[in-house]
């Protein structure tokens, strides 16, 4: 069989027989569609995204979140708290995201030994699997010249701080800092599974169905399972036709929200499918300097505070905070912050003098995955009072490292507007409560929700990510991890899925 | 980030069409709930907004960006409404249906919570961001999130307009599309 991609939008199919389908073409997907395919296996994945690279990429948030981005950048918790972002695209989150490499740290995968029972997951069983996921995104460090004022200004308050901080390891490559990488490279210069494993997987001869949506796995306990696809109409809004696929392997990597909603709407696993979903959720903060920041030019994410994260928390592993620079184009950006008339067009028009930052607070598994009796995904999330104080404390440092750089204000985006004008109002964040739908919660690094455990009786799947209850359905994407592995997913769930891929393809004698 | 965030969310709350349904029955048995509206205005060419619902959104839209100020244009006469009518012709039946619910709902705000004698496209300007405030900051979840809904997909297509960047000091996307589209 020769690679190929085809848009079934365009060129209807028949049914068909594979030995490995791949449900979804990100960073868990596409990375085990290679080592698959290279391991002699006939694998075909299935995308409901299309695929969009280049001038394609138009720089313009509507159509692009309309294109790139699961429910066209419409997800959210059930209670509208959190926003939840997903790519939906050929080559999945990878090319709508930061572009940011960060490593899952051996502290973490110890974590999952101890804690967990994963005994396979020692940071020396993972380190050749790690050092090829950073080789196939040509990881690298930006160099100074691409570190732009809103990342400086974020640094220079931590060093004048004397805090902890970093630049991290990026997958782009003659980036010319457009700063658009959230709404996808125009110069393809992230090289991520689009541009690595999704080539090198055709040229293996793997197939890709693109506009198509798998909604049921059926006889999931036999040797050839029965997947049902909806095609989608060109632009991915409409389901059309159906189609089947029969596979004797069935590998999920939909993401940590869609695989478990498959499962669930499949009823298919135990009671643990859909459960321990973690969200990481994100809250930005913008602060404004008399100096132009400029930020939507240049690389929008590298310099980070680490000084308040921790790797090896006994009871979580990954866990504290962290702060990370950000950047938005102007619609994102108004949309976040709180004011509105004239005094948000006031806000606005000091767009080119903002600096912004994410703080990025790791989270238990507080979050379930449920359908609706369409099959849609419902997300509960109940953020326990313990996560919010360190949303507070993560507002204070903060606003304290952009006070240092020298940021005339801090405007914190909550519902009751909340500018600080100097380290003297910090104790104002105490006031902020957040409930439910009133502040604008990011959540891009979703995890757990088919979490790996030795027994049935702890989690959804092995540790091999074979879904409990089923024949060769695995789970190859961070549904499985059991606690956060890192600040940022996309290298290790590239790092797992090609371990637990290639353990596939030896049991099957690949 | 999550440019239209939220509306899918919104719209599958089971409770959210109870909600709706508690306060127009209320509201109709107080009887002439319905004229105090208004006929409907005369656009033409919506895919999905009935007259009456545009034009909630298009008051909504105009109070929330006002001319004037560091950024003189408004929304009047972007029609921001007729993006959102476009925008929802795409969605599934039942997002449809309750974002629809949602734009009812929002135009009897003031009788509803204010008791006031005039619906939402009805008051000033300033009236009705003041109301809309009450949304957002709302004891009540469901109006916070239909507040925090509309006011992002808002705030997205009016900032994406190339017209109003040069007053942010923004100078639009280095490839791609620069148009007004
Ligand atoms: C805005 C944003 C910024 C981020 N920034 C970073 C960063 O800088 N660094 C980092 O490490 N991580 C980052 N992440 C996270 C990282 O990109 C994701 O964790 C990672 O892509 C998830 O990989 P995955 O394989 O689980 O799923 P995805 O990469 O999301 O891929 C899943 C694919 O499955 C498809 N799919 C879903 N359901 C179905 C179905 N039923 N049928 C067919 N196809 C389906 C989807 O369309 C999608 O393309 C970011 C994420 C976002 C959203
Ligand atoms: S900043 Fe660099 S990587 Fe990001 S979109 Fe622009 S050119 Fe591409």
């Amino acid at each position: 069989m020769s690679g190929a991609i085809v848009d079934l939008s365009r060129a209807p199919q028949g049914d068909l027989t594979v030995e490995c389908c791949v449900v979804g073409s990100g960073a868990g997907g596409a990375t085990a569609a290679w080592e698959l395919t290279r391991a002699g296996h006939e694998v075909l994945v299935v995308e409901e995204g299309g695929d969009y690279t280049g001038f394609q990429l138009t720089g313009r948030d509507g159509a692009m979140y309309d294109q790139l981005y699961m429910e066209r950048g419409g997800r959210a918790t059930s209670d509208l708290a959190i926003t939840i972002l997903q790519g939906r695209v050929l080559g999945g989150g990878p090319v709508i995201n930061a572009a940011d490499v960060v490593p899952m740290p051996a502290s973490v995968a110890r974590h999952w030994q101890t804690k967990f029972g994963l005994a396979d997951f020692s940071p020396e069983a993972l380190a050749p699997f790690e050092a090829a996921a950073l080789a196939d995104l040509s990881a690298n460090v930006p160099e100074e010249k691409q570190i732009n004022a809103n990342n400086a200004a974020l640094r220079e308050g931590a060093q004048q701080l004397g805090l902890r901080h970093e630049i991290m390891m990026h997958d782009r490559v003659g980036c010319i800092g457009t700063g658009t990488c959230l709404i996808g490279c125009p110069i393809n210069s992230k090289r991520n599974t689009r541009f690595v494993a999704i080539p090198a997987a055709l040229d293996a001869g793997a197939r890709f169905f693109l506009r198509a949506r798998v909604t049921r796995i059926e006889e999931a306990g036999a040797e050839v399972k029965k997947l049902t696809l909806r095609t989608l109409d060109a632009k991915g809004y409409r389901e059309e036709r159906t189609l089947t696929v029969r596979a004797k392997i069935v590998v999920l990597a939909a993401n940590a929200v869609a695989s478990a909603q498959l499962l669930l709407r499949s009823g298919v696993g135990n009671a643990h499918v859909g459960k321990n979903l973690m969200l990481q959720p994100q809250l930005p903060v913008t602060a404004f300097f008399d100096r132009e920041i400029r930020f939507f030019r240049g690389i929008p994410q590298a310099a980070a505070v680490t000084e308040y994260e921790r790797l090896d928390d006994p009871e979580h592993g990954f866990w504290g905070f962290r702060i990370e620079a950000i950047a938005g184009t102007p619609g994102i950006v108004a949309s976040l912050l709180p004011k509105l008339g004239l005094p948000g067009k006031e806000v606005m028009s000091r767009y080119a003098h903002m600096a912004a930052a994410l703080l990025l607070v790791p989270d238990g598994p507080n979050g379930v995955v449920r359908v609706d009796r369409a099959g849609n995904p419902l997300v509960d999330y109940a953020m326990p009072d313990e996560q919010k104080q360190r949303y507070r404390d993560a507002i204070k440092a903060a606003a304290r490292v952009y006070f240092a750089a020298g940021a005339r204000s801090v405007q914190v985006p909550y519902a009751r507007p909340l500018l600080l004008t100097s380290e003297r109002e910090l104790d104002r964040v105490d006031a902020i409560g957040f409930e439910p739908a009133t502040a604008p919660f990011l959540s891009a690094h979703q995890q757990g929700g088919i979490r790996f455990a030795p027994s049935p009786k702890d989690g959804g799947a092995s540790p091999e990510g074979l879904v409990y209850g089923t024949r060769d359905v695995f789970v190859l994407d961070s549904s499985g991890f059991p606690s956060s592995a890192s600040s940022h997913t996309m290298a290790p769930i590239m790092t797992v899925s090609r371990m637990l891929a290639r353990r596939i393809a030896a049991r099957k004698g690949g | 980030m999550g440019a239209l965030s939220g509306f899918q969310a919104l719209s599958r709350r089971r409770f959210f069409r109870v909600t709706l349904g508690v306060g127009v029955s209320v509201g109709a048995a107080t009887g002439g709930l319905l004229a105090m509206r208004g006929g409907a205005p005369d656009v033409a060419g919506l895919r999905v907004l009935s007259a009456h619902a545009y034009r909630t959104l298009e008051a909504l839209a105009t109070a929330l960006f006002p001319p004037g100020g560091p950024i003189p244009q408004g929304a009047a006469g972007m029609d921001l409404a007729r993006a959102f009518d476009g925008f929802l012709a795409d969605e599934p039946a039942h997002h449809r249906r309750d974002l629809s619910r949602a734009l009812f709902w929002l135009e009897y705000g003031p009788v509803l919570y204010e008791r006031r004698a005039k619906t939402f496209s009805r008051l000033r300007d300033d009236e009705r961001l003041a109301h809309f405030d009450s949304w957002a900051t709302s004891q009540s979840l469901l109006r916070r999130q239909v507040a925090l809904a509309f006011r992002k997909f808002l705030s997205v297509v009016f900032y994406d307009r190339p017209e109003i960047w040069p007053h942010l000091g923004y100078d639009g996307p280095l490839f791609g599309d620069r148009s007004g589209k």
